[in-house]
């Protein structure tokens, strides 16, 4: 399909062509042929995209080939085969594997283009259907006011980099990409995807969080590209991992899970798993939902002091979810010494996070992070802090609307594992519950994941992301991803743009 | 309860309607602190309360700090002791200094019967402008009553014709404050506002440190009973008025609070039922209103305001006696809803008028969140302290004990406190009585929400002789018996046994110059130095009876004849052959490798700052990283991280510590071994790995938080949190109790294949460092919640640790196993800290017992979970 040919191959060259081999092709419609037909081949010279074909000498036709086939919205055409067949025998509707994948949030148009950027690394386009869910909210209310296409542009004309320490302290660290990879512990995903992700990291230039999990020792060569997570159960941190990491993720809460602390189902704790965090094999692990060392706002520059204690040239992120003072979480943390505020919304989590939490505590990720941005431009400090949002953004576009809302750069967990394959099915609390092999600990299961394979895949997803942001860019007239920060005039919301047109 | 509850609130109606009290309950500042109180027997000067603020200095950022003084001095303010004490003394600061005129013109003069008035005296100094960064507001002082005529009035419109005059003239003041604030503060730009209103006490808060308040007012040499402090950490950054910063007033308290609630608004609706409206949107000034709505308005006693503020529940309430249970009950069903939720730890000051007192408490939150430490000193001189830190109260001790040389440098006693708990309520109150026989001289006395008095724990020592102990410790030294005998032999633990056996003869002269022999002797070499520095050790680590001294005095002289020796070693740079080498803050640069195996280096951490790369815990990390395999840190006086940072590859390094070391101390240790000789703070040993922790005292507040491994012994308590989310092959003795949520989702293991486990001892030393048993040994009604791995070993001979204390653990009999599994550990603990494992721990009524007979294990209840397997025990030591 993609061969390495044209330009954004030249401009990543990192991009190369990784199909998925236990990906069965899916489509969106199914062609169904009865038995009533004659062969008369009036469907085959019909159709213009070649979803009938006979070859030549047969007397039957072949199956239809309903990859090719546009829907049953066909029907206006004058070449619509249904509706021309003399016998009647062709019907056209939607595929049944089509129909149940996905979900408003992750619909499957968005799940499929996902692993087609990341078979091929080919972006789509900027009003691509699959680039809005059908969530009704969110960040599928949000829309770019984009100007006519500007005609080809060159990808290397663009920064998309962002700094990650605006202090005066600490190592300057810059990574050539506006994301990097949000904390997915081992246990909750399995070390090949770990692996895969950090891979991927290590090639984009970007970081990967550990998760709270603890830090496999498979992940010590790619340590440059490594965040390690203190979260509230300090699962598996000890000395050595936080002197190991350029950047330390203190997690206080989790967007899709706020006030529960994270939890591991006993059956994905394995052996393998309990052994990493030294806890009890096959018991469901809780930890808390505060740091117990961390009940105040000066608790938690003790802390900050005491992770520097250990690493003083690592860089400090905050990650934290979106309550409705989060302007005042951030103001403090950043007092506190944390060069990277993240806030975590609501709308991401895996299919461990409870479906009452998900999305009903806390206030949405896009009514936060432009709360934050103009809190701390008051405050005077928006630019010795990055900000940097998370929680189910899925896609550039969504990447790209943080940004004009305010973020300096986003953090992205799940579009990661769908790039692998996942069908969000949403059996990621069990062990053994995960057909792709992603997130699941199971030792037969996890090896359906090949870390090289998954890594390229991943590369190709956000490569086709990285051209996407390269020609929102250009048709915004920007040169560089930071000056879209905090353009919300560049956005529209839907229901506002309903009502003008009522009027 | 106060018969005009219904009349005094319907008084306050007016409150509630003001406009901008109703916004005000729409946002809230939040923030985190630094508190602490002290209460005297004699009047003390306020640089006492500046040198604890000073240590505490990290946890304010420099956006609010205040004081309240209570009892003063009627000299320094210009008045009479009658005016002092019966008159309002009123405190506007004034924003906008042309605001006065037109506010006392509407406040002051038409209410007010002014007997003095001027404006607080300010500094000039340039170093203390220098440092603030907004410019205070000017004070003025107003001493007053209420007029007949105007106080008439008020108590005909607002029907209280039947309440006591005096106590509608409070109501009158707090009133006339509130519609002060209302037009001067809230909706007026911010002009001005009452500092504080109250008699006998006064509060100053500025924005800055508490530190600048004390410079800035010149109130390092002003006097008073009681002193609270307040280091504000407001989460937002532009302060430009102290309107916000700590204490607030009721009427004739101060509060302080450390924490932050999380029910705000729901506390704020009760006061607005009640017709109260806070205008300073903190939650602070919330507590205040409170305690001042069950104080004034209900005229609750103590108790019962406590019991409202933070109320007794659970196993706790259940433990309660029946009459208790009723009262409480319908304390709780009034104003539970007032209840403050989250982590809190209020501080006040206050003047108790109509009993004739001046009080100092204490209230902690029911859920342990925030670090406390009380302490006590008895003697001539009574204190008690409250504060966020013990070394605080170390470091105000220090600074007091350079004044009234009859205060040690350390407390008689130190305590925490587990709010809402049915045996002392979380609450403790220093109240200064007047002495009938000596008027005008006070007397302490603590008591705890019951009003059961907390004592030191042995207050039998000879004053005259424990007084010259004070002196400082002769140069030439007076040979004395002991000290030859000392110098005859060469066994430090022998020559410690003969200290014990002759102290109770001995006389403060004496033992002073036996300490200053100790000293001269030390410098004769290294061999020497090694002995007695091991002997003065043990003089602090171990408990004996002390004769005619008190033991914190021997602790105090102990540390100061170690500081002694150790700052006489020769300095690093010099090229000395001693086995020693001093390192001060002055000479870190000159840090060089050990020239052996067996080389000291010994850190002076008297000049180090708190935290940061420049502290003293980057320099042991650097002494570690060329070389050294020991270091003893002395002087510290609440320095953090302490051991964090030494690395995966530190076995066979030794630290030892001396004097008062800060929180966080030997978090992520992972091979070290540290001894602390004193107590610990919070957060010790978090994450601790693998290696050592030993601490002859108390230790904080999540003590092995997420802890992997490692042995730690503790002499002392642990207060709340210990172990929690342990994971791993943590093996702990605890020789005191804990608090509360011991060993909280503990998940080490299983002991007996190399998991981790806890021993609690549940003793104590009693007046005479003689061992006792603890009443119970664990009060709380947590221990060891949903635990899935590891185990408790308590000692519970007379069991009385019950079922209903667990959730998801089970008691279970100690088998032969788990007792070989725990011995050496034990042995261990007696060769540590003197506890004989045959002689003592598995005696009960003097009877030696089996050990199944005394300790009793609470392990966790296996789960069958979904995968159809029993859980696995795997082995820690993998």
């Amino acid at each position: 399909m993609a061969e390495r040919s044209g330009h954004y191959m030249d401009s990543f060259p990192e991009v190369s062509l990784s199909p998925a081999e236990r990906l069965q092709f899916m489509n969106r419609f199914s062609v169904k042929r009865s038995d009533k037909c004659i062969s008369c081949g009036m469907c085959e010279s019909l159709c213009p995209y070649g979803v009938h074909k006979r070859v030549e000498g047969h007397t039957k036709i072949l199956p239809p080939d309903d990859r090719k086939c546009m829907g049953p919205s066909c029907d206006v055409n004058y070449f619509f085969c249904v509706a021309n067949c003399p016998t009647g025998s062709l019907s056209v509707g939607p595929s049944d594997n089509y129909q149940s994948m996905g979900d408003p949030r992750w619909p499957a148009e968005m799940i499929l283009s996902t692993w087609r950027q990341a078979e091929s690394g080919r972006p789509i386009a900027l009003d691509d259907p699959a680039n809005i869910g059908r969530s009704g909210g969110g960040f599928d209310k949000l829309y770019f006011r984009l100007p006519e296409s500007q005609g080809r542009f060159d990808p290397a004309d663009f920064d998309t980099s962002v700094r990650l320490n605006r202090r005066g302290k600490g190592e300057q660290i810059e990574i050539p990409v506006p994301f990097y990879g949000g904390g997915m512990s081992f246990g909750s995903i399995s070390v090949h995807t770990m692996l895969a992700r950090a891979k991927a990291a290590e090639m984009l230039g970007t970081f990967v969080s550990t998760g709270e999990g603890g830090y496999p020792d498979a992940l010590i060569p790619f340590k440059d590209h490594i965040v390690t997570q203190i979260a509230t159960g300090l699962f598996g941190v000890r000395e050595a991992t936080i002197q190991r990491s350029r950047i330390l993720e203190f997690k206080y809460a989790q967007g899709a899970k706020p006030g529960l602390g994270g939890h591991l189902l006993h059956d994905k704790n394995t052996p393998e798993v309990a052994r990493m965090r030294e806890a009890v094999p096959y018991t469901s692990l809780f930890s808390p939902f505060p740091f117990h060392s961390v009940y105040s706002v000066e608790d938690h520059k003790k802390h900050l002091d005491w992770a520097l204690a250990i690493n003083p040239k690592a860089l400090i992120s905050v990650k934290v979810s979106t309550p409705n003072d989060v302007e005042m979480v951030s103001v403090g943390s950043y007092y506190a010494g944390a060069h990277i505020v993240h806030l975590d919304g609501g709308y991401g989590g895996t299919g461990a996070a409870p479906e009452i939490a998900k999305k009903n505590i806390a206030m949405p990720i896009e009514y936060a992070i432009p709360k934050v941005h103009r809190f701390l431009m008051n405050e005077g400090i928006r630019d010795e802090v990055t900000l940097v949002a998370s929680g189910g953004l899925r896609t550039a576009m969504d990447a790209a609307k943080s940004i004009a809302l305010g973020a300096d750069c986003v953090v992205i967990g799940t579009a990661d594992l769908v790039a692998l394959g996942c069908v969000r099915c949403g059996n990621c609390e069990s062990g053994r519950g995960c057909p792709r092999g992603i997130a699941t600990t199971d030792p037969e299961l996890q090896q359906m994941t090949h870390s090289d394979w998954g890594a390229q895949r991943i590369v190709n997803m956000y490569s086709s992301w990285k051209l996407q942001w390269c020609e929102l860019l250009h048709r915004l007239g920007m040169k560089g991803i930071s000056e879209l920060r905090g353009r919300t005039d560049l956005l529209r919301h839907a229901d506002k743009q309903a009502k003008e047109v009522g009027k | 309860m106060n018969p005009q509850v219904e009349t005094i609130i319907s008084s306050r109606s007016w409150m509630k309607q003001s406009s901008a009290a109703k916004g005000a309950r729409m946002t809230e500042a939040e923030g985190g602190c630094g508190v602490v109180g002290l209460a005297s027997s004699v009047p003390l000067a306020g640089k006492h309360i500046l040198k604890p603020l000073e240590q505490m200095h990290n946890r304010g950022n420099g956006k609010g700090g205040g004081i309240a003084a209570v009892g003063l001095s009627a000299e320094q303010l210009g008045v009479s002791e009658e005016v002092l004490r019966t008159h309002y003394l009123v405190q506007v600061a004034y924003l906008k200094p042309d605001a006065r005129r037109s506010l006392e013109s509407e406040f002051i003069d038409p209410c007010y019967e002014v007997s003095k008035m001027y404006e607080v005296e300010t500094s000039t100094d340039k170093k203390v402008l220098g440092t603030l960064e907004v410019k205070p507001p000017a004070v003025w002082r107003y001493f007053c009553r209420v007029k007949g005529p105007v106080l008439d009035q008020f108590m005909k419109d607002n029907k209280l014709e039947d309440m006591d005059r005096q106590k509608a003239e409070d109501e009158f003041v707090y009133q006339n404050s509130f519609r002060t604030n209302h037009r001067w503060y809230a909706s007026s730009g911010m002009a001005a506002f009452v500092m504080s209103h109250g008699r006998n006490m006064l509060v100053l808060k500025i924005v800055g440190y508490a530190e600048d308040v004390i410079r800035y007012y010149k109130l390092d040499e002003f006097k008073a009973h009681v002193w609270i402090g307040h280091q504000r950490y407001p989460t937002k950054g532009r302060v430009w008025h102290p309107g916000g910063a700590h204490p607030f007033i009721g009427l004739d308290e101060a509060l302080v609070h450390n924490g932050d609630f999380a029910n705000y608004h729901s506390v704020s609706e009760y006061l607005a039922q009640r017709n109260i409206a806070p205008l300073f949107l903190t939650d602070t000034e919330v507590a205040v209103l409170l305690f001042d709505v069950l104080n004034r308005t209900y005229s609750y006693p103590l108790e019962y305001i406590i019991e409202a503020l933070a109320p007794t529940t659970e196993r706790d309430f259940s433990l309660l006696p029946e009459e208790k249970k009723r009262v409480y009950k319908a304390v709780q069903r009034t104003h539970i809803h007032g209840s403050p939720d989250g982590p809190w730890l209020f501080i006040i000051g206050r003047n108790s008028y109509y009993e004739n007192r001046l009080q100092l408490m204490g209230i902690t939150d029911t859920s342990m969140l925030r670090p406390q430490v009380f302490a006590l000193v008895d003697g001539d001189v009574q204190i008690g302290l409250i504060a966020s830190e013990k070394q605080a109260i170390d470091s105000a001790l220090e600074s007091i004990s350079l004044e009234v040389p009859s205060v040690p440098r350390y407390a008689d006693k130190y305590w925490n406190a587990r709010g809402g708990s049915y045996t002392d309520g979380g609450a403790f109150i220093f109240s200064l009585h007047q002495q009938k026989e000596t008027p005008g001289s006070l007397r302490l006395i603590c008591t705890n929400k019951f009003g059961t008095m907390v004592t030191v724990p042995n207050n039998s020592w000879d004053k005259a002789e424990d007084l010259k102990l004070t002196k400082r410790l002769p140069r030439v030294p007076r040979a004395g018996d002991l000290g030859e005998q000392f110098a005859a032999r060469k066994d430090p633990v022998a020559e410690f046994k003969l200290f014990k056996q002759k102290l109770h003869e001995m006389t403060g002269s004496e033992l002073n110059s036996l300490f200053a022999q100790m000293v001269k002797s030390a410098s004769a070499g290294d061999a020497s130095m090694s002995e007695y520095l091991r002997i003065l050790t043990l003089m602090i680590d171990r408990r004996y009876p002390t004769g005619k001294f008190r033991r914190s005095r021997i602790v105090d002289k102990a540390n100061e004849a170690i500081e002694t020796i150790l700052r006489a070693l020769p300095k690093i740079e010099a090229d000395d052959r001693s086995l020693y080498a001093l390192v001060d803050r002055k000479n870190i640069s000159k840090m060089r490798p050990p020239q052996s195996p067996y080389s000291i280096l010994v850190l002076d951490c008297a000049d180090f700052p708190m935290e940061g790369e420049d502290g003293a815990s980057f320099v042991i990390r650097a002494a570690k990283d060329l070389g050294w395999n020991r270091v003893i840190i002395f002087g510290c006086h609440g320095q953090r991280f302490f051991g964090c940072g030494l690395g995966p590859k530190s076995k066979g390094f030794r630290l030892d510590v001396y004097g008062s070391p800060g929180d966080y101390l030997a978090s992520g240790l992972d091979g070290a071994d540290i001894r602390v000789h004193a107590n610990g703070q919070d957060q010790l040993g978090q994450i601790l790995n693998d290696g050592k922790l030993v601490v002859q005292g108390d230790v904080g507040q999540t003590f092995m938080y997420g802890a992997k491994g490692g042995e730690a012994y503790v002499l002392g308590n642990a207060a709340g949190r210990p172990l929690i989310n342990a994971v791993g092959r943590p093996k702990v003795v605890i020789n005191g109790t804990c608090l509360d949520y011991l060993a909280e989702s503990f998940m080490a293991g299983n002991p007996l294949y190399g998991g981790g486990f806890v021993v609690l001892n549940g003793i104590s030393f009693d007046g005479d460092g003689k061992l006792v048993e603890l009443p119970e040994p664990y009060p709380g009604g947590n221990l060891f919640s949903l635990a899935s791995g590891g185990a408790i070993y308590v000692r519970d001979p007379r069991k009385l640790v019950g079922e209903d204390q667990l959730n998801g653990g089970r008691l279970a009999k100690l088998t032969p196993e788990d007792w070989n599994l725990i011995l050496p550990y034990l042995k261990e603990n007696e060769r540590l800290f003197d506890i004989p494992v045959d002689d003592f721990l598995l005696r009960v009524d003097g009877s030696r017992r089996n050990p199944e007979e005394v300790y009793r294990k609470i392990e966790p209840v296996p789960m069958v979970t979904l995968a159809g397997k029993k859980q696995v025990q795997e082995t820690g030591d993998s």
